[in-house]
């Protein structure tokens, strides 16, 4: 214990020496934070006694040894790269390279969700053991680390979803994503694992074999899991007294710029261990996520300045002064600066892409001098224009811009087609109606008179010419959208809505005037919290109406109790307090083609 | 124009060629679309039946290539050069509609007084 306290000092000792030496005050305020937070959660981690506080405390030691290595390898590095430089310095008088780098820019991911493929065997043949787990993951780049919010899972969860969205900021296009999943066992009983490893041993050995498994793997200390930790060097951090949860890595990846799309996206994860671990979660293999960036090129007006463009009306030829700004894509021509603070459409636009090709010229005989041409290819033909300078400096200036522009738009790809929104406030929480305490399996039960709905209707509404709705489609009014919208954020591919968007049109009433059923349309049984609604038909002489119940009430099926409007107000509260956003009336898009 | 889900969709159409107007680089048809699978159906002013998801024409612009083609405003556009429009994004719908190799889009638009039309004719 006492080696490891001292071999700790020193590696701080010996940090904190570099970052001084660097003189980046920046690296040594971040430095000393992260250490004094990784105090803070140690002694946390030592004192507290509720399983949710140790979980959290255990996650940002976890989080801070992190940040601190990268710190460390990264003061590192800026070290050995001074040292290389002062020796090229003295080995050559190189003059001034000036080689081009792209431009830095914004990296944002959100949404971020893990499918999980629980086998039937632990629905059914359970021997009582439940286990819980808590996992978080964590994101870097660079020195960049960020910890989502931890999430407890069980078998009851078909995906694990971290709700947060982070933005990192000053990234270059070459950029490597790291995203390590961690997760941990939580007992039901948290005191087993702080009691000695004698006891743990025989209890666990009076215990099934899977959960006397897992038990030990809580309680393993530090030297012997460190093999399971991500990098050795974890284990000159962590204090050999700590016992409380500890965390392990299950899953890894790494994304980079061509994993960039302006839509939720698929990709691959790489797993560590197998079942024997007592971490291990049943994952399919994929995360999905919404990676999108936003270079400084597309955000940012590159240069402007005012340009004589020449326009041709006939035979004549005219030339009008324009302000010219090259932002993104585009050069906007508007008629005066003002134009531009008030937001008004420019006058004229030229495309700059991948494509286009400028030439500056000159002292150009035709035109005026120090011209520019920029010629873009619009329907399979070439449209030129010429823009001219004030004098051959401007000329210039504005070449070295559309250079460094095209250097910036070839490093970042993809993402200088169409400015990517990056959404800098808390995300929408996903409507989620129904109460995770329902399990996946035990819902999918529909009861008679059959599982079609839409049949059911014709059938007891079938005269009755007045009745447009029936009374649970009130339900319904607020929810298509975010039923709809549950789906889309569940589904890789956008295209699955539609499938799924057809199940929750009302039927046809005025075809149930015959009395004869209804053509047999989509059943309403889909998978996972979709289900969890059910029809239940009233069987009395009068009235024929359905109630809706979802199961977290517990209530019995075949109940034979009257019509309740029962989870109606507490459903439509809850859409209420998540849909809000959903109708405004921003949600329904206007696009002029 | 209401549809069932798994039903055939009958539709009375008027054909609308729409040449596309060239303004500096860009190809404008001269009218705005509304709608798709991932919007709000309720707030469709022109769709008679509130959970129609298709795309519809919620502006035309005043002698633009659209007005002088014959396209009205609330007209549910069902295909584009063929590619259906009925079940598409807001913003696959747009896609469909800008495509810069194309001058020329054939539009099938449904609309209210079409149907009424007709019905007229045949009673």
């Amino acid at each position: 214990m006492e080696r490891s306290r001292i071999m700790e000092d020193l590696n701080l000792i010996y940090i904190r020496q570099m970052a001084q030496s660097l003189q980046d005050t920046d690296f040594q305020k971040k430095i000393d934070h992260e250490v004094r937070m990784r105090e803070g959660a140690c002694k946390l981690l030592a004192a507290c006694t509720q399983r949710q506080q140790a979980l959290e405390a255990a996650k940002s030691l976890l989080t801070c040894n992190n940040r601190i290595m990268a710190y460390m390898s990264t003061v590192q590095r800026m070290k050995e790269a001074q040292l290389m430089q002062r020796k090229v310095r003295r080995s050559s008088d190189a003059g001034l390279l000036k080689d081009r780098s792209p431009c830095k820019g914004k990296v944002a991911i959100s949404d971020l969700r893990i499918p999980l493929m629980w086998k039937d065997t632990d629905y059914f043949k359970n021997r009582g053991d439940f286990h819980r787990y808590a996992v978080f993951a964590l994101l870097k780049i660079g020195c960049d680390i960020y910890d989502t919010d931890m999430v407890l899972v069980d078998c009851t969860m078909s995906d694990i979803c971290f709700e947060n969205a982070f933005v990192f900021s000053s990234v270059g296009p070459d950029f490597e994503m790291r995203m390590e999943l961690y997760s941990c066992c939580v007992e039901e009983d948290f005191s087993i694992s702080s009691a000695p490893r004698k006891l743990a041993s025989k209890l666990s050995s009076s215990m099934g074999r899977s959960a006397g498994k897992k038990v030990r793997g809580s309680v393993d200390g530090p030297g012997e899991s460190a093999m399971d930790n991500d990098g050795s060097s974890s284990l000159l951090f962590l204090p050999a007294a700590v016992t409380g949860p500890k965390y392990h890595l299950l899953a890894h990846t790494n994304l980079s710029l061509p994993a960039i799309h302006s839509s939720f996206w698929t990709h691959s994860l790489r797993t560590v261990g197998n079942e024997s671990c007592c971490f291990w979660l049943p994952l399919y293999g994929s995360v999905c996520c919404q990676l999108a960036a936003q270079p400084l090129c597309m955000t940012q007006q590159i240069i402007s300045s005012f340009l004589n463009l020449q326009q041709r009306v006939g035979e004549r030829q005219s030339w009008t002064r324009m302000f010219c700004v090259l932002l993104g894509t585009n050069l906007f021509c508007y008629y005066s600066p003002e134009e531009v603070e008030a937001k008004v459409d420019p006058a004229f636009t030229i495309a700059i892409n991948k494509e286009t090709r400028i030439r500056a010229m000159e002292k150009d005989t035709r035109t005026r001098g120090n011209s520019l041409t920029i010629t873009n290819l619009c329907a399979g033909e070439e449209v030129t224009h010429t823009l001219v300078a004030e004098s051959v400096e401007q000329m210039y200036q504005w070449m070295e811009a559309f250079w460094q522009h095209f250097c910036d738009m070839s490093a970042w790809k993809q993402c200088c087609e169409e400015l990517m929104k990056i959404e800098t406030a808390s995300p929408r929480k996903l409507p989620v109606p129904i109460s995770t305490g329902v399990s996946l399996y035990h819902q999918t039960a529909i009861d008679s008179p059959g599982d079609d709905v839409s049949v059911w209707l014709a059938q007891s509404v079938g005269g009755d010419a007045g009745l447009v709705c029936p009374p649970w489609y009130v339900l319904f009014e607020n929810s298509p959208k975010t039923v709809c919208r549950h789906v889309a954020a569940f589904s890789d591919d956008s295209a699955a809505v539609t499938s799924t968007a057809k199940t929750w049109d009302v039927p046809d009433f005025s075809k149930t005037d015959s009395g004869k059923p209804l053509p047999r349309g989509r059943t309403l049984s889909l998978d996972s919290k979709l289900t969890t609604v059910r029809c239940q038909e009233q069987r009395g002489d009068g009235g024929q109406v359905c109630t809706l119940s979802s199961d977290d009430s517990g209530e019995d099926i075949a109940s034979p109790s009257p019509i309740k409007p029962f989870p109606q107000p507490a459903l439509e509260q809850s859409h209420r307090r998540n849909v809000p956003s959903k109708l405004s009336p921003r949600n329904w898009l206007q696009t002029p083609v | 124009m209401a549809f069932v889900a798994g039903q055939p969709v009958t539709a009375v159409v008027q054909r609308i060629e729409i040449r596309k107007l060239r303004h500096g680089d860009n190809l404008i048809l001269g009218f705005s679309i509304g709608g798709g699978i991932d919007q709000d159906p309720a707030q469709n002013p022109y769709s008679e039946d509130k959970t129609d998801k298709g795309i519809y024409v919620t502006r035309v612009s005043e002698g633009g290539p659209a007005e002088v083609a014959g396209l009205q405003i609330g007209d549910k556009i069902m295909q584009v050069n063929g590619w259906d429009m009925t079940m598409v994004t807001h913003d696959q719908a747009r896609k469909r509609l800008t495509k810069k190799n194309e001058d020329v889009v054939r539009l099938l638009v449904t609309r209210k007084s079409l149907q009424q039309a007709i019905r007229q004719s045949l009673h």
